[in-house]
């Protein structure tokens, strides 16, 4: 599989000044890759431009060299994982909201059991969550464990990991890494940690056009 | 049973002098509020005795297509109101997609219940029909501004969830399943509410009016019953058909919100 952005310019409605400029970004499948770069230099927009959720003002983005509009962006949007920075399943409990993504005719098959599903969050340190908790009044750490346990059993093949560390210990970190780093997938990261970007095989640096 | 004595109009404005109380109320506690207070009185003096004197025309010639003509003004009316108390913009698609839901919402419900309930020789017949529309249809107004309004107000709001619904392979419908449940929800617990409560804390307007007519209690009740069932499945069905249809207008190809159909735009 090959993942491409070429020639992306792109500036958010109302804003003069570009976001991106110029950029191109060509991955495989078995790349792990760090987007390095200042907040707000366009690591989270390029997500949402592969995504299909903004659309690019110049250039395409492709999958193995098919342009990702209208039925290949739905496909495509099938077989990613997204693990925002801040993980929004909505009101419910844990238990109903986590399950909700395998109600998903796309997701049943994926649909793991409620054991299965609570020895990832133990291993992931969620130990004292209880299934019937509020998915709202979790901490973001814990909000953020949720989301990539929930990526674990996605099991897409491309994922999109926003800051996946920002409120994890190294302890954490290192099972995350253990629990997604697969090399029949595409990892795109956006990370201001360096434990995680060390550990990448990619780093891609996005600099903020000049004006 | 005796009939209803007619009130005279002198005996009607005698009527308006309780008002001296509420003003008196309002002007001690400085409300500012004697000025809309007067307003709202003439408004609906004006209002109602223009419908009094329509509803006789309507009422006398009893003409299906005129009964049928005013019901579609009386739904138009309700379709604007709904968007300009909601977030949404007097865009044609979605003024057609709730005019049609609200419509359908009202029709279906007048034909089971004129046709098949009360079994009416002709179900256009105005004594039945623009009453029980009129009752359906305010429901279904307040139904349809707080259902559609939440509906879109969290979606947009929330509009990251919907998003991360889509990039973990929801389809449009899977996505926006949590946000139309809400707003389903949302809509329908205030009928609820007054289903639970009615008969104890209040006796409802048509009840009151009928036995004030002339009607036996027993049969006041049995409208009553069948015109709350009216409203809760109207109100319902307004909502639901009323956020369906309004969706080819509120998403783009690639089942992303257009946030362009609310009246303030977010970037």
């Amino acid at each position: 599989m090959t993942l491409s952005f070429s020639n992306i310019d792109f500036a958010y409605p109302g804003q003069a000044t570009p976001i991106l400029r110029n950029f191109s970004l060509t991955a495989e499948t078995g790349d792990i890759i760090a987007l390095q770069g200042a907040s707000g230099s366009g690591k989270t927009t390029l997500f949402r431009l592969l995504l299909g959720f903004e659309k690019p003002t110049n250039g395409t983005i492709t999958l193995n060299g098919k342009e990702l509009v209208n039925e290949e962006l739905f496909q495509f949007r099938n077989r990613t994982a997204w693990l925002p920075q801040d993980l929004d399943l909505g009101e419910g409990s844990l238990e109903e909201v986590f399950f909700y993504l395998f109600d998903f005719k796309n997701n049943k098959h994926k649909k793991p059991s409620k054991e299965k599903a609570y020895e990832i969050f133990e291993f992931l340190g969620l130990k004292d969550t209880q299934w019937n908790t509020g998915f709202r009044s979790l901490s973001t750490g814990q909000r953020q464990r949720i989301g990539i346990a929930l990526c674990y059993f996605l099991d897409k093949e491309v994922l999109l990991l926003d800051e996946p560390t920002s409120a994890l210990d190294e302890a954490s970190k290192e099972k995350v890494k253990e629990l997604l780093f697969d090399k029949n997938k595409i990892i795109l990261s956006a990370s201001h940690d360096p434990w995680w970007t060390t550990r990448c095989n990619k780093i891609v640096k996005i600099n903020s056009p000049v004006v | 049973m005796n009939t209803i004595i007619d009130i005279s109009w002198l005996q009607l404005a005698l009527g308006l002098l309780i008002l001296v109380i509420p003003i008196y109320i309002l002007r001690r506690f400085k409300t500012k509020l004697i000025g809309s207070t007067v307003i709202a009185v003439v408004r609906m003096i004006v209002q109602l005795i223009f419908v009094g004197y329509y509803l006789e025309y309507l009422f006398k010639y009893d003409n299906p297509w005129v009964n049928l003509g005013w019901i579609l003004i009386m739904v138009l009316v309700a379709d604007f109101s709904t968007i300009d108390r909601s977030e949404l913009k007097r865009d044609k698609g979605l003024l057609a997609s709730i005019f049609v839901a609200t419509f359908l919402g009202v029709f279906i419900i007048d034909l089971f219940f004129l046709q098949f309930v009360i079994q009416l020789p002709n179900i256009m017949e105005a004594q039945y029909l623009i009453p029980i529309t009129g009752m359906i249809l305010g429901n279904c107004l307040r139904g349809n501004v707080i259902g559609i309004n939440d509906f879109y107000y969290n979606l947009d709001r929330h509009q990251e969830r919907y998003r991360f619904f889509l990039a973990s392979g929801a389809s449009k419908k899977e996505g926006l399943f949590p946000f139309f449940r809400t707003a389903l929800i949302k809509s329908i617990n205030p009928t609820l509410a007054a289903m639970a409560t009615i008969g104890l804390v209040s006796l409802p307007g048509m009840m009151t009016g009928q036995m004030l007519s002339g009607s036996s209690p027993l049969i006041a009740i049995k409208y009553q019953i069948m015109i709350m069932i009216a409203i809760f499945a109207g109100t319902l069905l307004s909502v639901y058909l009323g956020i369906k249809f309004s969706l080819k207008v509120g998403f783009d190809r690639q089942n992303n919100f257009r946030t362009a159909i609310l009246k303030k735009e977010k970037e």
